[in-house]
């Protein structure tokens, strides 16, 4: 049975040479991440630190894939993926480039027009644009095809009328990439979508944070009133945004940061009971280890077909589902374990705060990219049941 | 995959799905023994596959090895496959012939003091198919490989819950053919078991979903075949997920094992081995309560024979280390590396 193989994951070991990009890494780490406290750490890709970007920037860390000609490194992807883990592992601050870096550089370098990849390739590769992704809207969450938001061609360009809700950064974001409709539906909704390139701020755009639960506000509602954007804006084929949105999708589901966004939580964990932890603590830690060395090895096993071009999507679905359980249910184990207070306040040590922190933020790591409930869809059908 | 280890994979396929039947795996729980199966896999030659080509063998990579002994999980093969093939690495790395027969493969260390005149004394527990050994490999507290006749062995028979013989065997002066020294850790044969085992679960259970995928696509409730209700895609998907984290674990444990083998040093397979067998271990459970769930009654019947495969799986889980134990294992790498070294040591 084919679907079945396809779940056995091939073992991928990176190349040799990718040492020595990752001990270059961790080095660099050690010292730029010295002032970073543990709460700061816990954010990890939601962190939005422009300075560091640049310093990622500066060292060719970032749009390592894209083509030399934009002023990218044409590294492979599999090195990147060393560069991607090392950062989320220690909980470097990733969140200002963390888009473009993973899906708007690549999505540009294979869809953009010359003038979008001149411009803008090389600003990503240095770090200095922050990018969101406009797709949910508020009646188009899961089933994203449903969506409303449209644009109708002008004499003076592209003309927006819509809202979308929980964009991430799009308050301070330089750049979003919307899809939005561009012809009505006819008979099939995957029909008649588009991707264009928003250039943010713009007149008849209208960004409102929204307060989350922790208090922060890092996602928006965005209104587009009458919003003119230039013609040259569209991202590939008119009409062809569906396709092209699948394919991002792609680059989201199956990286490190799929398992690591608790990972600072679990060091400390392991920190903090170091001394005096029982056999029972012990096994239960392990068991969680044991997992991770798993999704780690799954991981890499996706990197490794989409580095050979092969279509992996199945497989990318089901590391983005069981990552997510797992890292989702790290706060509560620790919790268990260690039977402190979760707190952001100051006289918590550590792991009070790392646990305070991620505590909160955990419920949204599987509303992210693809819920459970889509993914185990997409799961169901690989299998052959649906 | 390789062609070799593809071509490998499919033969002990097609020999397996052919001879063992569920008819033929409910005779071997009365006999006890196939030796017409043992005679056909000895043919093939399947247990000398990491044998080197001069003694006779296929000279394979643990890699390949994963290949059958994950088949013998697949399909339940009653017998001391994967145990064989161990053996044959075994002399293999103390340079020794075995004799000819089966092997009984000893994973608990034997104390060296074990050892009197060229002779064996003692008592050890849980040989797989103990009773039918015609002769016992064992290593020692000094690690050294000893195989032993079976003359003056007296046998205690048990079984585990898939009805496959772990006999605790009593040694009274029994002959040792060969003692020499071998570069493995003491205890390495229990290791190498648990990785065996964590294979043969990832097989049983990649069969277990896939019966258990093929019986919701034909029962009918309510109108319609079960796989179009979403609580059971959702149910099978979980199983899959399962499934996956097992063979990915599973794998890349076999393949630590070509690259670095188990020594005693800082970096060898041992992590992988062991987080391979707690997460194969642990796993069972969602694949065996859900594969079950979806039967109904069906499978809970013998005759149905979805039980060979699980009532091994129980048993599997738990010999050589269960989930706990390797946990335990990792929990202390974990916080003896301390919480920045321990991602150093996963990925390097």
């Amino acid at each position: 049975m084919t679907a079945i193989n396809s779940l056995r994951f091939e073992p991928y070991e990176l190349p040799g040479h990718l040492e020595l990009l990752r001990k270059e890494v961790r080095t660099f780490l050690q010292t730029e991440c010295a002032a970073f406290s543990a709460l700061y750490r816990s954010n990890s890709w939601d962190a939005y630190d422009p300075k560091f970007s640049r310093k990622l920037g500066e060292r060719g860390w970032l749009g390592m894939t894209l083509p030399r000609a934009y002023g990218g490194h044409e590294r492979g992807p599999l090195e990147r993926y060393v560069v991607v883990e090392e950062l989320l592992a220690v909980g470097a601050p990733t969140g200002f480039h963390w888009i473009a870096d993973r899906q708007s550089g690549p999505l540009l370098a294979r869809y953009g027009t010359e003038a979008q990849k001149k411009k803008i390739l090389p600003r990503i590769t240095a770090g200095e644009v922050c990018f969101c992704i406009g797709m949910s809207e508020p009646n188009s969450g899961s089933d994203l095809a449903s969506l409303r938001t449209r644009a109708d061609r002008s004499d003076s360009g592209w003309v927006i009328n819509g809202q979308k809700i929980w964009t991430s950064h799009a308050h301070q974001a330089n750049y979003m990439i919307a899809l939005v409709r561009t012809s009505p539906i006819i008979e099939n909704r995957h029909e008649g979508l588009s991707q264009f390139l928003i250039e943010l701020p713009t007149t008849g755009v209208t960004c409102r944070p929204i307060k989350d639960l922790t208090g922060r506000a890092q996602f928006n509602e965005v209104f587009f009133e009458d919003a003119v954007i230039p013609h040259e804006a569209l991202i590939g084929t008119e009409g062809d945004g569906w396709k092209q949105v699948v394919e991002e999708l792609a680059f989201e589901r199956s990286g490190p940061e799929r398992y690591l966004s608790c990972y600072v939580l679990l060091t400390n964990l392991i920190d903090t009971i170091k001394d005096d932890a029982s056999a029972a603590t012990l096994k239960r830690i392990g068991s969680q280890i044991a997992l991770l060395v798993a999704l780690r090895n799954m991981s890499l096993s996706v990197a490794g077909m989409l580095n050979d071009g092969k279509d992996p999507s199945l497989q990318a679905s089901i590391v983005k589902d069981v990552g997510c359980s797992f890292e989702q249910g790290l706060p509560g184990l620790a919790q268990e374990i260690i039977d402190l207070e979760p707190t952001l306040a100051e006289y918590g040590i550590d792991y009070q705060q790392v646990l305070g922190n991620l505590v909160q933020l955990a419920p949204s790591f599987s509303l992210r990219g693809g819920t459970p409930e889509i993914l185990r869809g997409i799961i169901a059908r690989g299998l052959g049941l649906r | 995959m390789s062609e070799l280890r593809n071509i490998l994979e499919e033969s002990v396929a097609r020999i397996f799905d052919d001879l063992i039947t569920s008819e033929f795996l409910t005779s071997v729980e009365e006999t006890g023994w196939s030796q017409d199966l043992w005679d056909t896999i000895q043919e093939l030659g399947i247990t000398q596959v990491l044998v080197d080509e001069a003694r006779g063998g296929m000279n394979g990579s643990w890699t390949d090895a994963y290949v059958v002994v994950r088949r013998c999980g697949y399909s339940c093969v009653p017998l001391p496959v994967p145990e064989a093939i161990l053996a044959g690495w075994l002399a293999k790395c103390a340079s020794i012939e075995l004799p000819l027969g089966v092997a009984g493969v000893i994973a608990q260390t034997l104390p060296s003091t074990n050892v009197v005149d060229n002779t064996l004394i003692g008592q050890v527990g849980h040989v797989p198919w103990g009773r039918n050994a015609d002769y016992y490999v064992a290593i020692t507290s000094n690690r050294e490989l000893i195989v032993a006749t079976r003359e003056n062995v007296e046998i205690s028979r048990e079984e585990n819950l898939g009805h496959d013989p772990c006999d605790t065997i009593s040694f009274n002066r029994t002959p040792v053919l060969y003692q020499a020294s071998i570069f493995l850790p003491s205890d390495g044969i229990r290791w190498l078991c648990a990785l065996l085992r964590s294979a043969q679960i990832a097989g049983a259970s990649s069969r277990c979903l896939e019966i258990a995928i093929k019986y919701v696509g034909e029962r009918e409730q309510f109108g319609r075949t079960l796989s179009r209700f979403q609580a059971i895609q959702h149910q099978l998907a979980i199983m899959a997920e399962s499934l996956a984290t097992i063979e990915a674990m599973t794998a890349t444990a076999f393949r630590k094992m070509d690259t670095c083998g188990i020594v005693e040093n800082d970096r060898d397979a041992k992590f992988e081995i062991a987080a391979a067998k707690c997460r194969a271990s642990d796993a069972v459970e969602s694949i065996t309560s859900i594969g079950h769930q979806v039967h109904g009654a069906i499978g809970f019947t013998y005759e149905y024979g979805y039980h060979f495969l699980t009532r091994r799986l129980w048993a599997w889980r738990a010999q050589f280390g269960g989930s706990g134990e390797w946990a335990e294992y990792l929990g202390r790498v974990a916080t003896t590396k301390g919480g920045d070294n321990i991602w150093h040591y996963i990925a390097s």
